[in-house]
């Protein structure tokens, strides 16, 4: 196990009060959180604040740790022969444990005094970022997760272990959607619930289809006269083609709704397909349409300027 | 060895949450909560004889405010709700932005 000095990563001396404790790691925590700062290496340096913290401001946590001893920063080391026995009834498999795992091991003796013998403590929360295609969202998928995590083994000794986790994730999540997987974070002790399983979603752009909420949009590209004149046109949709009837008279920007053709839930909601009319322009033209374009033009009086007329 | 599958729920406006499954699964305390609710950071859905209930949604909402609160050493429920409203503010300008890209 590898140590750190806490305190001088926060900054302070080891004889600091908690309010000392606790303005350095403010100062810090403004300085370098994620939420506010774009530094290099600032959420990095965050996470080292915060383990410090962590540890520095329980008081039980803070006496295990300064019963560590002192050593260089980066250096291996063990706990004194004793300090198991003096703090806990965890037994702990230093090899595989970080100094985080330690404390978070402690978890359960903070507000000043010991947790009663056996009281219920519970697991933590694990937390999670999936990256899925269009289609897995839009179908649903299962994905599995590889993670690390320190936990009790059968004989209640603490060590950190590898934990697979396949989760079923269900069809119509969209880019940003947080779900809960429960009780696949760690392990309860002592009767206590187990944690859950927080994922992050991102959903990949799709080059037709951009969703808000269960609706999808796309752009439909129109010849003029088909915008004018109207039409019936072959569309794509998340689950096959469809014909789509273009009235007469359709302007750019306006929304053809196919109703039910947008992302759907387990639970039956479902969103809607808007395709947005754009009118495009054919930029490669014959004589003869050249020429049935002035005729056209000759003969129509129609100004898409009309409103900009002094 | 078979690895059981493990579904996902949503966390949105589809489910809901007693106030008890609220602080359960934020780690935020009752009275925090209440705090919450009082500045307007978190609305609940309904009032049942049970207590107050609330949108899955709100879980994500109550698990920033934890975070913001343990994350900048927070002390006062107010400040929490005050920096949860910029944070939310933030995150939808970021989505529009996304959007319009």
């Amino acid at each position: 196990m590898k140590y750190k000095d806490y305190y001088a990563t926060l900054g302070v001396e080891r004889t600091a009060n908690s309010d000392d404790i606790k303005a350095a790691y403010r100062k810090l925590a403004r300085k370098y959180h994620p939420d506010v700062s774009k530094e290099a290496g600032a959420e990095e340096k965050f996470k080292d604040v915060s383990e410090a913290y962590e540890t520095l401001k329980d008081p039980e946590k803070r006496a295990a740790y300064d019963q560590l001893g002192r050593h260089a920063p980066g250096d291996e080391f063990r706990p004194p022969p004793d300090w198991q026995q003096s703090f806990g009834d965890t037994q702990f498999s230093f090899d595989d444990l970080d100094l985080a795992d330690l404390f978070a091991g402690l978890a359960g003796r903070g507000g000043g005094g010991r947790r009663a013998p056996n009281a219920p403590i519970p697991g933590q929360d694990f937390e999670g970022a999936v990256n899925l295609s269009f289609d897995q969202a839009y179908k649903g998928t299962e994905i599995e997760l590889d993670m690390s995590v320190a936990e009790r083994d059968a004989n209640g000794v603490l060590r950190r272990v590898p934990r697979k986790i396949r989760v079923r994730i269900p069809k119509g999540v969209t880019d940003g959607q947080k779900l809960r997987v429960p009780g696949k974070g760690g392990k309860g002790v002592n009767g206590g619930r187990d944690g859950d399983l927080y994922l992050d979603i991102a959903v990949q752009a799709h080059p037709l289809y951009r969703a808000d909420g269960l609706d999808l949009y796309m752009e439909l590209p129109l010849a003029p006269w088909e915008a004018v004149l109207g039409a019936t046109v072959e569309v794509p949709t998340p689950a096959g083609r469809v014909t789509l009837r273009v009235p007469a008279g359709t302007r750019a920007g306006q929304k053809l709704r196919l109703a039910g053709r947008g992302l759907s839930r387990p639970d039956g909601s479902t969103g809607h397909l808007y395709a947005v009319a754009q009118i495009a322009v054919p930029t490669v033209v014959d004589d003869r349409q050249r020429a049935l374009f002035e005729q056209l033009k000759d003969a129509s009086s129609f100004n898409p300027r009309a409103h900009m007329v002094d | 060895m078979r690895i059981e599958s493990s579904t996902a729920v949503f966390l949105d406006d589809s489910g809901a949450v007693s106030i008890a499954q609220l602080t359960e699964q934020s780690g935020l305390n009752e009275a925090e909560v209440q705090m919450l609710v009082e500045c307007g950071a978190l609305e609940p859905r309904d009032a049942a004889a049970s207590g107050l209930r609330f949108s899955s949604g709100c879980v994500t909402t109550a698990r920033m405010a934890r975070r913001l609160r343990d994350d900048f050493a927070l002390d006062d429920a107010h400040a929490v709700a005050l920096l949860l409203r910029f944070v939310q503010r933030i995150e939808e300008l970021e989505r529009q932005l996304r959007a319009v890209k």
